[in-house]
């Protein structure tokens, strides 16, 4: 690397005195400074009076446009948004709506049912009643005939218990009536 | 055309010699660059806005980066008051930008590496702020040299330092833009002589710097034209908004 770096400082010192004849820099030279600024002010004047009178609008016409449509499909974009939040909205207002219209049925129709349930049982519960003291009737009359048939299987059995014992006919009448005082005396055990 | 480094900045006749009132104006290869780069510039920008499409081709798209670009840079150094000279400052940087760019290509001519041309260009721009200041602000303008917020032992010498530092903007612009451009140029011409000089078996490394160096250059090519059209914006700044 120093060798070569040697060698580059060598070159140089050779070129150097080889164009030290010729040089200098041509940028100090005037010989064209009067026709460079003419040719730059004029090539310069040419262009800016292009650029700015005709280029630039342009490009900036373009840009306005494009700033433009950006911001009218984000106007659109965001009116859009606004629409389907609004329609969500109505939704889940419909939606709600619709649950308390539910609430509502379902508390009316428990009432509804309750009151019939109610009323049905209450029909039922005096059809029962009714039954139920038809029943006692009939019961009791069953008793009350009961009694009677009882008296007379009691005094068929008592005249067969004594006729098989003791081969005799006792009196009707006086089995009857110690039958009856019997029963009498039992009776209230059993009804 | 080989050999010197410098032989490559030097200006020649083209055609005929026009002389006006006993002053050479004649056609050069410098006048040719101007036209050839101001004629690029014009043709880009004719294809980049022939088609207005909302979703941009290739050539639309890299113009209206350039716009938007160039747009930027001035609303972010000279604000809103400096919109009216839009056009200037996007024609000062595409042409900037362009001589140096044609200037990169192999036997063609870097129209911004002499002086006269970046002096004329700094001095326009200079007199041009000068009298924006004072026709936007008379002659308060002069408050410029006079910051706010220096001890009063100071201001005299902040207000030399100022005015010299006001007086010498023009030169720093072109100087900066012209050795910018000179240097790389001759930078460039240097190494290639080199290759050439140390031939098939020395000839790589200067190669490979010379690579190298192209690549700088054009790095450095549109870094010149961005830093003279930024600062241009800044001197705006100061004649548009004064304060200091």
């Amino acid at each position: 690397m120093k060798r070569y770096l040697n060698f580059f400082i060598a070159l140089i010192a050779i070129q150097g005195d080889l164009y030290a004849a010729e040089a200098g820099m041509p940028q100090l030279d005037p010989k064209y400074w009067a026709s460079q600024a003419f040719w730059l002010i004029l090539v310069f004047t040419v262009l800016y009076f292009s650029i700015s009178k005709f280029y630039l609008p342009k490009i900036k016409n373009n840009l306005d446009d494009r700033e433009n449509k950006i911001n009218d499909d984000i106007e659109d974009a965001n009116k859009s948004k606004e629409l389907s939040e609004s329609k969500l909205k109505e939704y889940e207002k419909i939606l709600e709506d619709a649950k308390k219209e539910v609430i509502k049925i379902q508390i009316e129709s428990k009432a509804k049912l309750d009151k019939d349930i109610h009323e049905k049982k209450e029909k039922i519960e005096k059809e029962i009643e009714k039954e139920l003291i038809q029943a006692q009737k009939e019961i009791t009359e069953l008793k009350k005939n009961s009694i009677s048939d009882i008296h007379n299987i009691s005094k068929e059995i008592a005249t067969n218990i004594i006729e098989n014992i003791s081969g005799d006919k006792l009196n009707e009448s006086s089995i009857k009536a110690a039958v009856e005082e019997i029963s009498k005396k039992n009776v209230g055990k059993y009804l | 055309m080989a050999g010197n480094p410098m032989q490559q900045f030097s200006v020649h006749k083209i055609g005929p010699e026009i002389n006006i009132g006993g002053v050479d104006l004649s056609f050069t290869n410098a006048s040719l660059f101007m036209v050839i780069s101001a004629a690029i510039i014009l043709i880009f920008l004719f294809v980049g806005t022939k088609e207005k499409k909302i979703i941009p081709g290739k050539v639309q798209l890299i113009a209206e980066m350039f716009y938007t670009f160039v747009a930027k840079m001035i609303s972010d150094t000279a604000g809103s008051k400096a919109k009216p000279y839009f056009p200037f400052i996007f024609s000062l940087f595409m042409f900037v930008l362009f001589c140096n760019m044609v200037g990169m290509l192999p036997y063609s001519f870097t129209v911004t590496s002499h002086i006269i041309v970046t002096l004329i260009m700094a001095l326009f721009i200079f007199i041009a702020v000068t009298i924006i200041g004072f026709a936007k602000h008379g002659f308060k303008y002069l408050t410029i040299f006079v910051p706010s917020g220096v001890p009063a032992v100071l201001l005299p010498l902040i207000t030399v330092i100022e005015i010299i530092s006001y007086l010498s903007r023009p030169v720093s612009l072109s100087v900066r833009l012209f050795a910018n451009m000179m240097a790389g140029h001759t930078m460039l011409k240097v190494f290639g002589g080199f290759v050439i000089s140390l031939g098939l078996l020395g000839g790589w490394l200067p190669l490979s710097f010379s690579v190298a160096l192209t690549g700088l250059e054009i790095l450095v090519a549109f870094l010149q034209a961005y830093v003279f059209a930024i600062l241009t914006c800044i001197y705006l700044n100061d004649a548009l908004n004064l304060h200091h």
